[in-house]
């Protein structure tokens, strides 16, 4: 391990002070699940970290809770703590099933939730859940302080909007109505402590038997955690059955096509993709119906 | 730095370089070699401690970030001379092989039956999904942490 300094600031103002004197390299540390391992195999992204800025015990960056109907979720909160979060299992059960996915564990006692989106990984596996729950995120530097949409954030493959000088400090979603429905689903390798190849997450309102809106997010199979906007469009006022739902299926598998390309796992992703998805519909219908 | 955490129940404190990870602090500066390196990223589970009570791996975590920390390694479970009755179990069931998983499959049977003292088989295998044993394909172990649960329940 290379010889790092490493500084663990007891408040928000004392970590934005430090970031914004960047004579060295800096990085924030919080779980450690991926800076460690990062550090350990010589990752291009931690190259030359001169300076670790631990933030766990910071309290502006911890906590989850509800006011003004949004829940309010600190970026250092690690994903065991909103699993047993009882806002989180009543109101976004499609977060609570994709963080009970990730890792281990051990895992799970760690990572936190913007640990797991700041580096725009492909996998991450809340990112799709956060996407379809139209998720804003906080982000603070020590002299401007803005709120700007995950999707936005989410630039390019380990790419975002964060400047060296900020840090995200909170992960904001809108209470979903009780009318919203969805699912999450994850396909690894294996079951535990897998990385994603496949990840998707899907809520909608239905009336009657009509989609009135849906909010449909890949991740994995995707370059980056993605929203297909032009196909919730198109399925707002449909009516929801087998048929239209296998459009929906072989429509997505098209769009996602269109983002990566052909590639040599195509042939098998392609059909896989579009098989979950259109289990995860009938399954969302079946539950809600 | 001068770090200052409670190991095994006991206030210790040492003067190491901040960022060796707690693995190497375990092993190295307290010799407590029971806690095992298999992987170094996380994936193994064979370096698992608890850190205020939970189950964490120690290969991931910068020494800097246990100040004040409660850690607690294999060598900090048995009572004296007298094995914990997980540890019994273990023996008892054959779940012990190579024992290279061990220490660290029982902390993470120690922190789950700790916190949900009468677990499900499912609930089991989630608590050591991050544990990997390449010997006893599992069954043992599991049989082992069910049958710990049921001891300790009737105490």
């Amino acid at each position: 391990m290379p010889s790092i300094e490493i500084l663990t600031p007891k408040s928000l103002n004392d970590i934005l002070g430090i970031l914004s004197n960047q004579n060295r390299v800096l990085r924030i540390i919080a779980g450690g699940t991926d800076v460690v391992t990062g550090l350990k195999q010589e990752s291009n992204r931690f190259i030359n970290t001169e300076v670790l800025v631990d933030i766990n015990r910071i309290s502006e960056v911890k906590g989850i809770e509800q006011r003004n109907g949004k829940i309010s979720i600190g970026a250092a909160s690690t994903f065991m703590e909103i699993y047993k979060n009882q806002i989180v299992s009543k109101e976004l059960p499609i977060l609570k099933k994709a963080v009970a996915t990730i890792g281990s564990l051990q895992i799970r006692n760690r990572a936190t939730i913007a640990g797991n989106f700041v580096n725009n990984a492909p996998c991450a596996d809340t990112v799709p859940a956060l996407l379809v729950y139209n998720a804003t995120i906080e982000i603070e530097s020590i002299n401007s302080k803005r709120e700007i949409s995950l999707q936005e954030f989410l630039q390019g493959p380990y790419k975002t909007q964060l400047k060296k000088d900020e840090i995200v400090t909170r992960i904001n979603i809108p209470v979903p109505p009780k009318t919203f429905v969805g699912d999450f689903y994850k396909l690894g390798r294996r079951q535990a402590v897998a990385i994603s190849r496949i990840t998707l997450a899907v809520l909608m309102e239905l009336n009657e038997n009509k989609i009135n809106e849906i909010r449909i997010a890949s991740g994995a199979v995707t370059p980056i955690g993605t929203r297909f906007a032009e196909l919730e469009k198109f399925a707002a006022g449909k009516e929801i059955n087998n048929d239209f739902l296998k459009t929906l299926a072989r429509m997505l598998g098209e769009e996602i096509i269109k983002l990566t390309g052909l590639r040599w796992s195509s042939e098998y992703k392609l059909p896989a993709v579009q098989q979950m998805f259109y289990q995860l519909l009938k399954g969302i219908e079946r539950g809600s119906l | 730095m001068e770090l200052r955490f409670k190991l095994n129940r006991k206030e210790v404190k040492v003067v190491v370089e901040p960022y060796i990870r707690v693995i190497d602090l375990l092993r190295d500066n307290f010799a407590l070699t029971g806690t095992k390196e298999g992987c170094g990223v996380g994936e193994c589970g064979a370096c698992t401690v608890l850190m205020n009570g939970k189950a964490v791996n120690s290969c991931l975590i910068f020494a800097a970030q246990i100040e004040g920390s409660e850690i607690v390694t294999i060598e900090g479970i048995a009572n004296g001379n007298e094995l914990h009755p997980i540890q019994k179990k273990f023996l008892k069931y054959g779940a012990v092989q190579c024992g290279f998983c061990s220490p660290a499959m029982v902390l993470s049977a120690y922190a789950l039956l700790e916190e949900n003292p009468n677990p499900t088989e499912e609930e089991i295998k989630d608590a050591i999904a991050g544990n990997l044993c390449r010997c006893t394909g599992y069954k043992q172990i599991i049989e082992a942490i069910s049958e710990s649960a049921k001891e300790l329940m009737a105490h």
